[in-house]
């Protein structure tokens, strides 16, 4: 009996020592400075201990129920610790009051637990055995909780799962608690159903440990998430909402499927019209399949050669009954080949001509894809146009970001390009803009494919009109040894995105 | 836009799932210690069975060696043989490759050259990197973001340390720099130096009676982040702390060049591209594995002993470093008065990027206060957006206390220790660094560059042995005491030039 009474402080101590080693290996994994982060978690942590050993004079009834309770807080609240710290640090500004918040919770808890535990003990042993023995079995749990957190816990299970488990260890206490003490339990089968119930969560949060990422997108969407997927090199999520469905990716929005028309429109049709004759067109990036469907309007193209990094993404693009709706089919169409390798390396290596290329990368927000917008891409690129062909670029709002839609266009002009800048509104994107380009004079194509919801002959030249506030600045070019493009994006957005 | 902080909890998250530390494959590479060391210990070398005549041998075939090579194939010569020890050619400029990258083993970059710089020009125009229009070829200019450093917990951008500066730390920037510009103007900073020597006032020649640290006290320079940026710059380019380094060489670094924002120029094999492009027109005259261990001088020609082959030549070009003239030239020069720093290479295979948080990977990364230099990453110049896993090339220059000491230091730690070191210090800008390194291949270089301390640059035997004269001449980019492509580059076309002046004048071919 005085073995299995122990055995209980050897755990608890364990478990109080996990989740202060948890709290501190968190906060210097994700802020830095571990010297910091250990010396002030532990100290906040045992001076939380101080105040629930002080709170516990406060304790004078029910004692044993009163300990299961509390182990079963300490169960829950240390359980999920590192879970709800990576999701404060993800999603909150908050991280570091929730950090203290927390580690001073879990700390009165577990300084309750043992002066209760010596109270309850108390009648069992003699005074002196009693503190020898618990005060033993307490720090004897601190020194193999410390051994096994860094050489098998984080190495094997991680900090998620780590927490969890020792919820659980906690809450199997309680559990094993309202056996123990069922002598001094008024009414032991409700502790043990709660119990059994704490158990149950721990154990739900132990399984879904791996998916935590995929709940948390639904905190990130307001939307209903119908699909998501992770690939190796992004996050796809497509959100409903009545009849808009949304594609994210990377938390981005793409298109909403209310107004994509007036985007895509856009991206194919002054261009792809305006070549007479356009038989091969490629597309780069735009593996949703929404250019391709507009191409597909032009029935003298012959193929459409598709470059898109993700093979995700064209894969579910095809075959997802929804998406495929979306995009009408059209990544099954036989004049399309389909390609997923990285753009720029690719256009290196092939050397075949366009008669019409659209560039649908996403903006450019980091260095990795501003190399996508350099004078060397556009040079290259330009190698690939057939003389009387045409290249549309994506370019990013030039009411958002003006001076990166003009730095675009001066880049394309500097690579070579005759450029014609235009933009639409898209409702949900705000005014965009695009470049298209072109190694002859150009003029706006007087006749377009029926059924376009949005352009028309008679629009389609207006779209190349900018207003005062939309104006030409002057700006540098993007090129691969200097991306000025890259600050400019980030300024501009800054200043937008709250 | 925001998600950054999104995004890096998420990869945080899925990092933490469950780690451990990987198991690192690797090894040393390029260990040839040992055959440097019997030619200094004059042991016993197999006598060679074949004999050649021919009119000139180039002894080394690092950068100068075969920039004496270009010389003399585009002067339409070609009587002559490059022979070089090691498997392959190349020197500071070797490289090596795996799947995932080409990498550099040392020298990895070249500054865009000003237009003083004719031949570096010449070359570069050969090479499509400088265009008939007069700019220069953008894929192979470093792209964006260059460099940063790690200092106080988190990276800033470029490695001039600028969190935390005080008003009076930016005050002795700017000083600096305009102690800089005045001696730009001077003239007598030029690469290559010789240019600069002939212009140097007693002003100049001054400077190298003093170490650098010597002349930023005398400047009044002692903010200490200037005082990292400057001893980073001397342990980078001369494996040297400032303390030790001459002050003229310490200031040829800075002085030499005009403002430059372009540059520099860079391949994921470094300057081994540069080496490669070369190699494809001169291969046919390089003979690898071709040690010599013996050059006599005869009654007008001279006989270079290989294990292989003696090859009876009239000129001599002695490319290789220039301390091992004493062990092989008979008779004997006088010693080489400049030592040389150890330094340490290792080329780290990565199958994941560390997690990065703020500023983004850039080429250089630097980490403050750290005892090596950092290190670059060679898939830098990639222009695939997405890259799974990448190859860095950290160098670690042991400039503390004698090279002799270092040396032994460098020799005396086995792949495990250097492994240790290696992790340990990344570890500080990259907690998780141990989770991504799948292998670590580590280049020891006893004698991996000149060590210009004070009195170096003056030093009569130097000046000597840089004078092109006789049938023997040197041409090492050690003569410069300075470590650089365009030194190596310039002595050895200067040494062709003398060559090809002299054989037709004696009338020898």
């Amino acid at each position: 009996m005085a073995v299995v009474l122990f055995l209980s402080v050897f755990l608890i101590a364990a478990c109080g020592l996990i989740y202060e080693l948890i709290a501190g290996t968190l906060a210097s994994y994700l802020l830095g400075d571990s010297v910091l982060q250990f010396s002030t978690v532990i100290g906040s942590y045992l001076f939380a201990m101080g105040i629930g050993s002080w709170l516990s004079r406060f304790l004078d009834k029910a004692l044993v129920s009163r300990f299961i309770t509390i182990e079963l807080m300490v169960g829950l609240l240390g359980g999920f610790s590192s879970t709800i710290l990576f999701m404060a640090f993800t999603y909150t500004h908050a991280f570091q009051f929730l950090l203290y918040g927390m580690v001073i919770a879990i700390g009165i808890l577990v300084g309750l637990e043992i002066p209760l535990l010596m109270r309850i003990l108390r009648e069992r042993f003699n005074f002196k055995e009693l503190v020898a023995n618990v005060l033993t079995f307490d720090y004897l749990g601190a020194l193999g909780a410390s051994l096994l957190f860094p050489l098998i816990l984080v190495p094997k299970l991680g900090l998620v799962r780590s927490a969890i488990l020792f919820g659980l260890i906690n809450a199997g206490v309680a559990l094993w608690s309202t056996f123990l003490f069922r002598a001094h339990l008024p009414s032991p089968i409700i502790q043990r159903a709660a119990s059994i119930a704490v158990v149950l969560v721990l154990c739900g949060g132990l399984a879904t440990a791996d998916y935590i990422t995929d709940t948390a997108d639904a905190a990130l969407y307001s939307d209903e998430v119908i699909f998501a997927k992770t690939t190796p090199y992004q996050r796809m999520v497509v959100t409903k909402w009545k009849q808009d469905y949304r594609l994210y990716l990377n938390s981005h929005l793409q298109f909403s499927s209310r107004d994509e028309y007036r985007y895509h429109e856009s991206l194919v049709h002054p261009g792809l019209a305006s070549v007479a004759g356009a038989r091969h067109a490629l597309v780069l990036g735009g593996g949703d399949g929404l250019a391709v469907r507009e191409m597909l309007k032009y029935p003298g193209l012959q193929t459409i050669t598709m470059v898109d990094l993700d093979p995700e993404m064209t894969r579910q693009f095809s075959t997802h009954p929804l998406l495929v709706e979306l995009n009408s089919g059209s990544l099954k169409t036989s004049k399309l080949k389909i390609i997923n390798a990285d753009a720029f390396p690719w256009l290196e290596k092939d050397n075949s001509l366009f008669d019409f290329v659209v560039v649908d990368f996403p903006d450019p927000n980091n260095y990795s894809l501003g190399k996508l917008y350099t004078t060397a891409f556009y040079r290259l690129l330009r190698h690939h146009v057939a003389q009387r062909g045409v290249v549309v670029v994506q370019s990013t709002s030039p009411m958002f970001a003006r001076k990166s839609f003009w730095c675009i266009n001066e880049t394309m002009k500097q690579a070579g390009f005759k450029t014609y800048p235009f933009h639409v509104y898209v409702p949900s994107f705000g005014e965009w803009g695009y470049v298209l380009g072109a190694l002859e004079d150009w003029k706006p194509p007087t006749t377009l494919p029926a059924g376009l919801k949005f352009l028309t002959p008679a629009n389609v030249a207006s779209l190349f009109e900018f207003p005062p506030d939309l104006a030409p600045v002057a700006v540098e070019a993007n090129r691969l040894n200097d991306q000025t493009l890259v600050r400019y994006y980030e300024h501009e957005w800054r200043e937008i995105v709250r | 836009m925001k998600p950054t902080r999104r995004e890096f909890g998420a990869s945080a998250l899925v990092g933490l799932g469950a780690k451990s530390d990987r198991k690192i494959t690797g090894g040393f590479v390029y260990e040839s210690q040992e055959r440097g060391h019997r030619l200094r210990d004059k042991a016993r070398f197999a006598t060679p069975t074949e004999r050649v005549k021919i009119p000139v041998v180039i002894v080394g075939g690092g950068v100068a060696g075969l920039s004496a090579a270009w010389r003399f194939q585009k002067r339409g010569f070609h009587d002559f043989v490059i022979l070089e020890m090691e498997d392959a050619a190349g020197g500071n400029a070797r490289s090596g490759e795996n799947t995932v990258s080409a990498y550099p083993w040392a020298a990895h970059y070249l500054p865009v050259p000003d237009h003083n710089e004719v031949l570096v020009r010449e070359l570069c125009q050969e090479l499509g990197l400088l265009l008939p229009d007069g700019t220069w070829n953008e894929r192979w200019l470093c792209h964006s973001p260059q460099e940063r450093l790690f200092l106080h917990g988190r990276w800033q951008e470029g490695i001039e340390p600028s969190i935390g500066l005080t008003k009076n730390d930016a005050g002795q920037y700017r000083h600096f720099e305009e102690r800089i510009a005045e001696w730009h103007a001077s003239g007598a900073f030029r690469i290559p130096m010789d240019h600069g020597l002939d212009q140097a006032a007693a002003k100049a020649r001054a400077l190298d009676q003093i170490t650098m640290g010597e002349w930023m006290r005398r400047e009044g320079l002692y903010s200490p982040y200037l005082k990292w940026f400057i001893d980073y710059s001397t342990r980078d380019d001369y494996g040297t702390h400032m303390e030790d380094i001459s002050a003229w060489a310490g200031l040829h670094y800075f002085a030499a060049r005009a403002p430059e924002d372009k540059g520099p120029l860079t391949w994921p094999d470094g300057n081994g591209w540069i080496v490669k492009r070369l190699l494809a027109k001169l291969a046919p005259f390089v003979r690898t594995q071709s040690m010599v261990y013996r050059i006599q001088q005869q009654r007008k020609t001279w006989r270079i002993l290989t294990e292989k082959t003696l090859y009876d030549a009239d000129f001599v070009v002695f490319a290789a470093p220039t301390h091992f003239a004493s062990w092989l030239v008979d008779p004997a020069p006088p010693r080489w008065p400049i030592d040389s720093a150890p330094w340490m290479t290792a080329n780290l295979t990565l199958d994941r990027w560390p997690a990065n948080h703020g500023v983004e990977y850039a080429w250089d990364n630097v980490i403050y206060n750290s005892p090596s230099l950092g290190y670059v990453v060679a898939t830098h110049q990639n222009v695939a957006m997405h890259q799974d896993r990448t190859v860095w090339t950290y160098y670690w220059a042991l400039a503390d206390g004698s090279p002799t000491d270092q040396r032994r230091i460098l020799l005396g730690g086995d792949w495990a220790w250097w492994k240790e070191k290696i992790l340990t210090d990344l570890e500080r800008a990259h907690p998780d660094i141990r989770q991504c390194v799948s292998h670590i291949d580590i280049f020891r270089i006893g004698h991996a560059m000149p060590r210009p301390v004070p009195g170096t640059i003056f030093h009569p035997e130097r000046l000597r042995r840089a004078r092109l004269q006789g049938s023997l001449v040197y041409a090492n980019c050690d003569l410069s005491a300075l470590s650089l492509f365009e030194e190596a580059q310039s002595r050895g076309v200067s040494a062709a030039d003398y060559v090809l002046r002299n054989i037709s004048s004696t009338g020898t071919r």
